[in-house]
């Protein structure tokens, strides 16, 4: 447990340089200046190592990085994504405010593989104490000479910026997040172009997760099977898990990767008030519900939460016990994806308001015969029809919580109130 | 060229090309609002989703490249199942009141709904309405039809080049709005209208007359500019009730101005000339053609051509007149033996007059790499030209302006050089000096003692690195003490770095007016000389003298002397016309006649009458062959215009030879006056075009100046100066005023 992003979490300032540089930071970064490594080494590494995006999709990280045309003329960019605002995820916020510096390392490593000289740190606009500490790690790196213009008398250049958001969920979205730097209304662009090709200001750029970074120095400093070793097959590593909800100690677990669901429960310290588990959204709230017996012998991987018929998403596991009204957590999910889209597509502007207002209307007593039939049509008209994830993402959950828990569903339209509450 | 499959047919296709490109061309039809041929795609509406095989999701066909082997299905379940998905969610909170929107029968979103949509609607929750603000006097805005498709807000950042429509709010609360209180007021803010696909944006001055489906609609030219913008007429029971665009993409593409688009209104003014008048001692009297005739006949056979005479009589045009109306009032003039024709109605001196070539077509115009604009506004007073080097800026084409006053742009200038009309010569010398030292070519006389600044070696150094350039030449020279050296420089220096040149000195109709030769003849007077001399009579075609000389005082008197005798063909009633003629026949104006235009392209562009014009109007070329007729004068036996046309092939063509002189000798003294007739206000027709006349450009009247002159002139920001209210700015170059005035001042200023 917490071997990598979460290494030195229990020791003193655990976010300073100092520390970091005491526990072997920046050894990696300080390599590549002597011009010890290659850029084809570390992409070989991360290949190895089966470490893939944080931030949800799961795209293998050295396959990502392979394909920036690290060759062609003119600026490149790294992005790294620290929007973090899908519900039930709040790992990127404690890396950013307990290992800033892994952060800063990863994607000095990225801009040297990807020959990007500039990086830009976007933050979540509400994390505020995140952000302060990351400035402040910046400004030690730039101070220590890690970081500027022929960094080390090398000829490297890498500068880092951090952009603070504004609040809005859809800006984690890469080419929203994109945008938003480029100073315009945070709305996904359509694909392709692929932001390897035309990404910030038009420029080639990669755009990975704030712990996907922060995982590489260790990485490449103990090498890419030992990181592979600590997970399972096509899950390589350790992966930060949110587990949150009804649980007695909700927390960040860094922890291999094919740990039992159970176990996980079991850190967090099972279910409060000795309450019965009824189900668990594994991956954050754009990822399928599962009921308590299929969570219960799942595995946290991405193929063992796939099995069960979810997916890893971003590790933000959201535990539900059985006084949970499953009908009100859609509709609150549902107004929240009715809350952020951005709009720009027609089926995710217009069907996210319908699932809520639907949903809205069974809550407040007023559910109708074929309501239910209404709710899986709807998503099933916004599911692939849209520009970004977004809309996927809020057409998911309805189809799962409508199969998983159909019932409660059924119970409160026929009778106008909640059949676990009563 | 590659192969594609379409609904298992091969088809051929530009790798790279986006699908719906494909099937546009092929003819397969692909549902779509946000996409636009001429505008960026967003692919967001998601209407136009089709299957692509080896897809997992369908893919919008507006943003899908296409590649060797694809294979696509527009039409099959999956394709049909995502476009009536998207349909459906269009219509959730659009209001489904097709009777009583104006949009109605030309609605793309109702056009697409009956064939994509399902009768009977899912939706039973509340639907959203928006509330609506005035955007102004010429777009009506009912945003709460708005589809979101972005369109108008891609129009104004991409064409209009001012983003004036823009989204707020995300989700379902986006919404289309413009930013700005003022509202839309962009020159080219009516295409937003023709883009639009919902009734969201409809035009205000057409606002609940008629369906679409009610009215003809036939193809017509613009005739407010040098471009002659393609457009569609569309009329009902012999009225024009709209104008829209029409596609030529030589010309101007899809787009037109809303000078074009809304000058038709000035139509049914009740101003509009309605009926022959004569004058008999002092009162005028509504007479029929034949007396109206008869009587011009007689009063210019007794006043001038019994007497022989004929050297006293003049015949002068405005630059709106048709190509087969110049050239018939020149053929009357010098069959009864009169050479004494002019149109060149506000040049002070024309011994000093711009001859310049445009040599330049509007699509090579976007494609420069420099060009330099000389004495222009042109954004508002060419539209469309503008539009084509905003397009030329976009591909990183420099513009640099030598102008007296810093007009806005609608794209970015490189310098702006604000130059005193006494310095643009001598800067323009310097240019031409710069060049010719570069090239180390021999300098003439009397490039040696001009000195050569910073701004003249720029603009040199960059005509010589263009690969091509263009130098424009405006308006505002016409009556520049150098008017001619000016041209004769810009001839020069184009000339030594193989640039093109275009120029907007003229307007309108001009180019057809100099192609059937409507100037003196032989030893003929031009205009100024005639005003001046002892006339007998004069035929004036659509004159409106306080705005088209430059001395309306000296006009006037000209045309009112006891013993003149003075034809009048006007298409609105007007005092000062009414107080100088003797007979006033009303004529048809823009879309009541057929004519023919000559533009900048030198594209001949004829076109027939869309409406018949009212009551006792007729045509100007009718009533000037009737006339012809009546002096019994042979050969103007036309049954249409196009004969007429077809005699003006015949006739060979007149080839100007004019001095090649720059004289630099400074003739300037004291503060000099650029007089501009705001753009709304240019002609008769335009002057009467109430919304129009509403907007932010219809309203410009100011006569700008700076500090330094307006002490000179002895005047303050409260003062009008010439009757033009006064605007103190510091935007405005030494010893000069420049006025835009529109039709709410009577008499332009005299110097
Ligand atoms: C609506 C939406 C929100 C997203 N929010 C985040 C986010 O907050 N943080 C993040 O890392 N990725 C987010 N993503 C995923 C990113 O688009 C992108 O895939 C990711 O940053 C890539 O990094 P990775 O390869 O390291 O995972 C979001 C995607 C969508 C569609
Ligand atoms: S799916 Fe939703 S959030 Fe994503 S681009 Fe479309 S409207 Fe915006
Ligand atoms: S107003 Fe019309 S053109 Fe503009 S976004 Fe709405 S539907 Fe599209
Ligand atoms: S036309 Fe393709 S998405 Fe709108």
């Amino acid at each position: 447990m917490n071997e990598v992003c979460f290494k030195n979490l229990t020791k003193d300032q655990c976010w300073s340089l100092k520390t970091y540089e005491a526990s072997g930071g920046y050894s990696v970064w300080r390599k590549i200046l002597k011009g010890e490594l290659t850029p084809e080494h570390i992409i070989d590494e991360l290949k190895a190592s089966g470490l893939r995006g944080r931030g949800g999709a799961g795209f293998p990280t050295g396959l990502k990085w392979s394909f920036m045309p690290r060759h062609s003329d003119g600026q490149k960019y790294v992005v790294c994504n620290s929007d973090e605002g899908e519900p039930g995820t709040c790992k990127d916020r404690d890396i950013l405010r307990f290992n800033p510096h892994a952060v800063i390392e990863g994607m000095a490593i990225g801009g040297f593989v990807m020959n990007a000289s500039v990086g830009y740190n976007y933050i979540r606009g509400e994390f505020m104490e995140p952000f302060k500490r990351f400035e402040g790690a910046l400004k030690e790196a730039y101070e220590a000479g890690l970081l500027g213009q022929n960094i080390n008398n090398s000829a490297i250049n890498f500068d880092l910026y951090t952009h603070l958001g504004a609040g809005a969920y859809i800006c984690g979205e890469e080419t929203a997040l994109l945008e938003s730097i480029e100073g315009k209304k945070g709305q996904p662009r359509f694909k392709p172009p692929f932001p390897a090709n035309v990404g910030l200001f038009g420029k080639p750029t990669t755009i990975n997760n704030t712990e996907s970074f922060a995982s590489v120095p260790e990485i490449i400093s103990r090498g890419g099977q030992w990181f592979a070793d600590i997970g399972v097959e096509n899950s390589g590593g350790c992966k930060l898990f949110s587990v949150s909800g009804h649980v007695k100690s909700p927390a960040n677990f860094e922890v291999p990767m094919g740990i039992a669901f159970k176990d996980l429960l079991e850190m967090a310290g099972g279910i409060r008030d000795g309450a019965k588990l009824k189900a668990v959204i594994p991956g954050g709230s754009s990822t399928p519900v599962l009921t308590a017996d299929v969570a219960m012998a799942m595995t946290m991987d991405y193929d063992g939460i796939e099995r069960a018929g979810s997916m890893l998403g971003a590790g933000s596991v959201i535990i539900m016990d059985e006084s949970t009204c499953m009908v009100e957590v859609l509709t609150r999910l549902a107004h929240f994806y009715y809350d952020e889209s951005c709009g720009q597509c027609t089926p995710c502007r217009e069907g996210t308001g319908w699932l809520y207002r639907v949903l809205k209307r069974i809550t407040d007593g007023n559910g109708r015969e074929g309501d239910i039939e209404l709710l899986l049509g709807v998503q099933d008209k916004i599911m692939g029809n849209t520009i970004c994830a977004l809309g996927d993402a809020a057409a998911m959950p309805v189809e799962s919580f409508l199969r998983c828990f159909r019932e409660e569903f059924e119970y409160y339209i026929e009778h106008g109130k909640s059949m676990v509450k009563g | 060229m590659i192969e594609i499959e379409i609904n298992g047919n091969v088809v051929k296709a530009k790798a790279g090309e986006m699908l719906i490109q494909v099937t546009d061309r092929e003819g397969i039809s692909v549902p779509r609002f946000c996409y636009h041929k001429k505008l960026s795609v967003v692919a967001s509406c998601r209407m136009c989703l089709v299957d692509v095989e080896g897809a997992p999701k369908p893919q919008p066909a507006c943003s899908t490249p296409v590649n060797e082997g694809m294979k696509v299905h527009t039409q099959n379940d999956k394709a049909k199942a995502s476009q009536k998905a998207v349909m459906e969610f269009l219509l959730i909170n659009h209001p489904l009141d097709c009777p009583i929107c104006d949009q109605g029968g030309e609605c793309e979103l109702q056009d697409v709904a009956v064939e994509y949509g399902s009768d009977i609607s899912r939706f039973s929750e509340s639907k959203r309405i928006v509330p609506d603000g005035d955007i102004g006097a010429l777009i009506q805005a009912d945003m709460t039809r708005c589809i979101h498709c972005t369109r108008c807000v891609r129009f104004g950042l991409e064409i209009a080049g001012m983003m004036e429509m823009g989204g707020t709010g995300r989700g379902e609360h986006l919404k289309i709005e413009p930013f700005l209180k003022e509202g839309i007021q962009s020159e080219l803010s009516g295409n937003m209208i023709d883009v639009c696909p919902v009734g969201a944006l409809t035009s205000k001055p057409f606002r609940y007359e008629l369906r679409s489906w009610q009215m003809h609609s036939m193809p017509n030219i613009a005739r407010h500019d040098l471009v002659g913008s393609n457009l569609f007429v569309q009329t009902y029971k012999g009225k024009v009730k709209r104008v829209v665009s029409a596609d030529n993409d030589l010309i101007n593409e899809t787009w037109i101005s809303d000078r074009d688009r809304f000058s038709y209104e000035g139509l049914t003014h009740k101003n509009r000339l309605l009926e022959p008048q004569i004058k008999v001692q002092g009162q005028w009297q509504q007479v029929s053609w034949k007396v109206a005739l008869d009587y011009a006949v007689k009063g210019l056979n007794s006043h001038v051509l019994k007497h022989q005479k004929v050297n006293q009589l003049g015949g002068l045009a405005s630059s709106t007149a048709t190509m087969e109306e110049f050239y018939l009032l020149k053929k009357i003039l010098t069959e009864v033996g009169c050479d004494n024709i002019d149109h060149r109605l506000n040049v002070k001196n024309l011994d000093n007059v711009i001859t310049l070539d445009s040599n330049i077509k509007l699509g090579a115009l976007e494609k420069i790499d420099y060009a330099l604009i000389v004495g222009a506004n042109i954004r508002l007073e060419q539209p469309m030209i503008n539009h084509r080097l905003r397009k030329a800026t976009k591909k990183g084409a420099d513009i640099d302006e030598l102008n007296v006053m810093a007009f806005d742009f609608n794209h970015p200038l490189d310098t702006k050089n604000i130059t005193a009309p006494n310095k643009i010569a001598p800067t323009l010398a310097g240019v031409l000096k710069s060049i010719m030292i570069s090239n180390t070519q021999e300098l003439p006389d009397y490039l040696l003692a001009v000195e050569v600044g910073e701004v003249a070696n720029n603009i040199a150094a960059k005509l010589l690195n263009s690969r091509s350039s263009v130098i424009i030449l405006g308006e505002h020279i016409i009556n520049n003490e150098d008017a001619s050296t000016i041209a004769n420089l810009i001839t020069q220096i184009a000339q030594n770095t193989n640039s093109k040149t275009l120029n907007l000195s003229i307007t309108a109709n001009t180019m057809s007016a100099n192609w059937v030769g409507f100037v003196p003849q032989n030893s003929g007077m031009n205009v100024n000389t005639m005003l001046a001399s002892d006339m007998r009579g004069f035929i004036l075609l659509d004159i409106y003298p306080q705005y088209d000389f430059h001395d309306l005082e000296t006009a006037v008197k000209a045309f009112t002397k006891d013993d003149t005798f003075v034809i009048s063909l006007n298409s609105f009633k007007d005092d000062i016309v009414a107080g100088y003629s003797n007979v006033i026949l009303p004529i048809a104006s823009v879309y009541e006649t057929s004519g023919t235009q000559l533009n900048i392209n030198n594209d001949m562009q004829s076109y027939t009458a869309a409406v018949k014009a009212p009551d006792e109007v007729k045509p100007a070329w009718k009533v000037l062959k009737v006339m012809a007729d009546l002096l019994a004068l042979p050969s103007f036996h036309y049954a249409d215009s196009a004969q007429v046309l077809a005699e003006i092939f015949h006739q060979p063509q007149t080839k100007h030879t004019h001095d090649e002189n720059v004289n630099l000798t400074s003739k300037h003294h004291g503060i000099s006056i650029i007089w501009q007739n705001s753009p709304y206000s240019i002609d008769a027709v335009l002057r009467h075009s109430n919304a129009l006349q509403k907007t932010k450009i219809g309203q410009m009247n100011s006569a700008y100046m700076n500090q330094a002159s307006a002490e000179t002139l002895g005047l303050s920001a409260d003062d009008k100066y010439l009757g033009v209210p006064v605007v103190i700015t510091n935007t405005v170059a030494d010893d000069c005023v420049f006025i835009n005035a529109n039709q709410a001042v009577n008499t332009q200023g005299q110097t």
